[in-house]
């Protein structure tokens, strides 16, 4: 039985301090087959990518990597290649301004001395490509940047793939292609399978994966749910897979029943698109940019005083965007109309927004919602330095009142019960309490909108508990929260309604109690067509 | 695996105790502290250095490194930094010099086209770094050049001199009775203000320094007052007290005033701060022009003290004794750290070493690789604590 595998990973474990990423996941991978992995986000997919690809050494997870029969110690990158493994990354690792010979033969030269002999090295590309039946319709000599993404992604592969290879691992493929060279795409893998290439190929597009794959391994909480043949399954069956089956009845039925409010909603979006941000000289970027110029394309969506609403999305789907850009940081520009408290808001700056009553908590905690170098006080009165009521009268002349600052500090610290002193590092805090940093420095402005962006990440248990019901208290106290998460248990706990993001646009629409995991799970993949409010997901 | 490095708990020891015992800025003045202690021993230097006249030149001497240090405090704090302030105090200084010279204007009038011309060159900085996003070594590497060729332009290339007699008080002494009127308002500051504070903080029921650290504090100003009243006995240096008044104007600037705490904020994470709606382009802006205002100042004092500008010598590597200065005081290059306080030592650091060589005969040479080795020092310092730091 085993002898026909060419891939097997057996019994994997693997943790990041006090993270249990892997708790013995298996894959196994018949020769000349399209394996499909698919999970949630932090199921363990990505690590066990870079297991297979040797980022993760040897030595630092437990369990056995089998290559054609053999157990394999990958110490690295270089390891993972010679053992036949090629992973194509998500990223395109192409260098855009160099030609696709000089892409495919990079670090590998034909030449002496030094020097590089360029006739041998376009014949070399020439062949690589011919392998592959692309000879005729990519120019070796062109540069990189003027191929499509999806050709693009061609010459990663031909470039990672080398002749011995034995199994091939994408890790989604097709986040950045355009409808066309996803078929594309897909034609040529399924051609590489008839000539016996086996490939592993990772995506959380299910469509993808019912139209490519022979079976699918779906990973749940770092373990092999279950294998399923992809003839004798459906789309639902994966996604339940994926949810795992042990969904309890709804944690809290919290759908507001309160009618409408008379009042003008405090946040309302008609129309949003926000454009992509041009990365000047990325070769996949540039091109992406024209085939989808938008990351949100006609958003609309409100929300009201007192009403917590949670956007869903796989990642890319635009759950960041449509946050940053309603606390004004657009960068490449966005159009549509946004009230807020009824009045036409210009949110064309963080400033801009504050002013507005919005106040912003970032996905990237250490990146850009904390400043380490500072005190947790200090940390705490950032945005209200300036603020007359806050920090009185010393504040008209620029001046920072010492007292009113740790005043204003003691007081947060106390409410948001921070477990660290207000002169203390704010590094020195744990995770939690640091959210609660970035969270209390909002709350002297007396925010009327919340915008949170994965609230919880790197939180552990107990202090995420503490701030759902901080988030809870300020809800009832009547401010509007707004919070992406792609964690599903924490929509479940939070929201009384869930937006769905795909691919930038809203495609479905959940009241709190019909917000199942496994409903929100099939309208983030796509499993479903777009579902209205209350109705029943699938079929 | 863990066998190979050895000595490293007993160097983390070692290394904690350095950061709880001292901070920054008290190791910079006990660096301080040793080297004046070695000087002030040594048989060569006995009777020599320790002495007020010795004292007070050394101090006029770091008085103009101190002024511009305290700008470039803040630009390094932010991230940034301005490598033109050598070939800017050239051009400043030759707009008061030909104005002074050529035209025949008072003192007032060239110093204050000087003031105003820093004012249009430091907003030129800040556009370029702040606005263009332009890299500020790039941005201020080019007004390194440009400086001081639009200053030998304007001079024709000529030395200028002498200064007008109204422009020499700059470089001149102040009486022993405003001297000592000068030091005791320092001193009368520097006990009342803690003290306000303490009481302020009392009265909210928040935690306070402890009356230890707050009687350490008095005494230790006290003791510069009387050394103060001493190395100026016979009045002390404008440049000296300037130099003072600019330090203590910035550390408040620094620490009280909202300028200061953004600093600090774009100099720690320039994203977080965007998102706190703070205004970086500002901040960043603010902050060049402060720099270029003393560096302003610092060649005014500098063309008083010589009686003239030479725009092909005055300030030449200038900005990088002030960088040095800068960074042995314990500011973190790559910005969201800084002590002004610190640089003022760093500057004083810098004059005591070449000022206790001279004494020594030794040669200029010598003081440079010694400067070299303490500016090493000064930064492996700062990367070891930074590194146990990230450890805890």
């Amino acid at each position: 039985m085993s002898a026909d595998l060419a891939l097997e990973l057996v019994a994997i474990d693997k943790r990041f301090g006090g993270v249990h990423a892997l708790r013995g996941a298996h894959l196994a991978v018949r020769r000349g087959e399209i394996m499909g992995v698919c999970g949630e986000n932090g199921a363990g997919k990505s690590t066990l990518l870079k297991i297979l690809s040797g980022v993760h050494p040897f030595g630092s997870y437990a369990g056995d990597v089998i290559v054609d029969g053999r157990v394999r110690q990958l110490h690295g990158p270089a390891d993972a290649r010679r053992a036949g493994i090629a992973v194509i990354h998500q990223e395109l690792t192409l260098v855009p301004e160099l030609s696709v010979a000089e892409n495919l033969m990079l670090g590998r030269e034909p030449g002496r001395f030094g020097m590089v002999d360029d006739a041998a090295l376009e014949r070399l590309a020439r062949a690589d490509l011919a392998r592959f039946g692309f000879a005729d319709e990519i120019d070796v000599t062109a540069p990189v940047m003027t191929l499509g993404i999806g050709m693009q992604q061609v010459v990663e592969i031909v470039r990672a793939l080398p002749q011995d290879a034995r199994v091939l691992v994408l890790d989604e493929p097709t986040a950045a292609l355009t409808a066309r060279e996803t078929a594309m795409l897909t034609r040529w893998l399924e051609a590489l399978r008839e000539r016996g290439t086996t490939c592993v190929y990772v995506s959380h597009k299910l469509d993808e994966v019912f139209a490519l794959c022979d079976r699918v391994t779906v990973l749940r909480d770092g373990r092999t749910a279950t294998v399923l043949d992809i003839r004798e399954t459906t789309p639902h069956e994966v996604v339940v897979a994926m949810v795992g089956r042990a969904v309890e009845g709804h944690a809290r039925a919290r759908s507001r029943s309160a009618p409408r409010a008379a009042k003008p909603p405090v946040l309302e979006v008609k129309n949003l698109h926000v454009n992509r941000v041009k990365t000047s000289g990325h070769a996949g970027r540039a091109h992406a940019d024209r085939a989808r110029p938008f990351v949100l394309s006609g958003v609309t969506l409100a929300v009201d005083a007192g009403e917590i609403v949670a956007v869903c999305g796989a990642m890319g789907s635009g759950r960041t965007a449509l946050l940053s850009s309603l606390f004004g940081c657009a960068r490449a520009g966005m159009s549509g109309s946004i009230f807020v408290g009824g009045a036409p808001a210009n949110l064309r700056s963080p400033i801009n927004a504050i002013r507005s009553g919005i106040a912003f908590l970032p996905e990237d905690r250490k990146g850009a919602g904390i400043v380490p170098e500072m005190t947790v006080g200090q940390n705490l009165a950032l945005p209200s330095l300036a603020s007359l009521d806050v920090m009185g009268p010393w504040a008209r002349v620029g001046l920072v009142d010492a007292v009113a600052e740790s005043r204003l500090a003691d007081r947060q610290i106390r409410s948001l019960r921070v477990h660290g002193e207000a002169s203390a590092l704010v590094v020195t805090l744990s995770g939690g309490n640091q959210q609660k940093v970035v969270l209390g420095k909002w709350l002297e402005r007396r925010p009327k909108l919340l915008l949170l962006d994965e609230p919880t990440r790197g939180v552990d248990v107990g202090a995420r508990e503490e701030i759902y019901t901080i988030l809870e208290d300020l809800a009832e106290s009547g401010v509007a929260i707004l919070v992406a998460s792609s964690d599903l248990n924490e929509v479940r706990r939070l929201a009384h309604r869930v937006l769905v993001l795909r691919d930038g646009r809203i495609t479905g629409e959940l009241d709190g109690v019909d917000a199942t995991e496994e409903a929100i799970a099939a309208l983030i993949t796509g499993a479903v067509g777009v579902a209205r409010a209350g109705s029943q997901v699938h079929a | 695996m863990t066998q190979t490095v050895l000595p490293t708990p007993a160097l983390r020891t070692v290394r904690r105790h350095l950061e709880l015992r001292v901070s920054r800025t008290q190791r910079t003045a006990l660096v301080l502290l040793l080297l004046w202690t070695v000087l002030a021993l040594h048989p060569e230097t006995r009777g020599a250095f320790l002495t007020p006249g010795n004292l007070s030149n050394l101090t006029a001497q770091v008085a103009e490194i101190a002024i511009i240090g305290v700008g470039m405090t803040f630009v390094v704090l932010t991230g940034g930094i301005d490598l033109s302030v050598g070939a800017a105090m050239a051009f400043f200084g030759v707009i008061a010099a030909t104005l002074q010279i050529d035209h025949h204007q008072p003192a007032i009038v060239a110093i204050l086209a000087a003031l105003a011309a820093s004012v249009v060159l430091g907003l030129w900085h800040g556009l370029l770094v702040a606005t263009l996003k332009i890299p500020p070594f790039i941005a201020t590497l080019s007004g390194f050049l440009a400086y001081r060729g639009l200053a030998l332009l304007l001079s024709d290339a000529r030395g200028l001199s002498p200064m007008g007699a109204d422009f020499a008080f700059l470089g001149g002494r102040i009486s022993p009775v405003a001297t000592t009127a000068a030091c005791a308002l320092g001193l009368l500051l520097a006990i009342v203000i803690p003290l306000q504070r303490a009481r302020r903080r009392r009265a909210f029921a928040l935690p306070i320094e402890s009356a230890w650290s707050l009687w350490g504090r008095a005494v230790v100003v006290s003791l510069v007052f009387v050394a103060a009243l001493w190395i100026y006995g016979e009045g002390m240096p404008l440049p000296v007290l300037i130099a003072a008044a600019v330090t203590a104007v910035g550390a408040w600037l620094l620490h009280s005033s909202r300028l200061g705490r953004y600093a600090f904020a774009v100099g720690g994470n320039a994203e977080a701060a965007r998102l706190s709606g703070i205004p970086v382009t500002r901040v960043k802006a603010a902050v060049y022009v402060m720099t270029a205002v003393l560096t302003a100042v610092a060649a005014l004092i500098a063309a008083a003290r010589t009686n003239g500008v030479t725009p092909g010598n005055m300030g030449v590597i200038r900005e990088l004794h002030v960088i040095t200065a800068v960074v042995i005081g314990g500011t973190s290059l790559s910005g969201g750290r800084a002590t002004i306080v610190g640089t003022l030592f760093g500057a004083l650091i810098f004059g005591t070493l070449s000022n206790g060589m001279n004494l020594l005969n030794i040669n200029s040479n010598w003081q440079l690789i010694s400067t070299g080795i303490i500016l090493l020092g000064a930064s492996m310092l700062d990367s070891w604590s930074t590194r146990s730091e990230g450890q805890r």
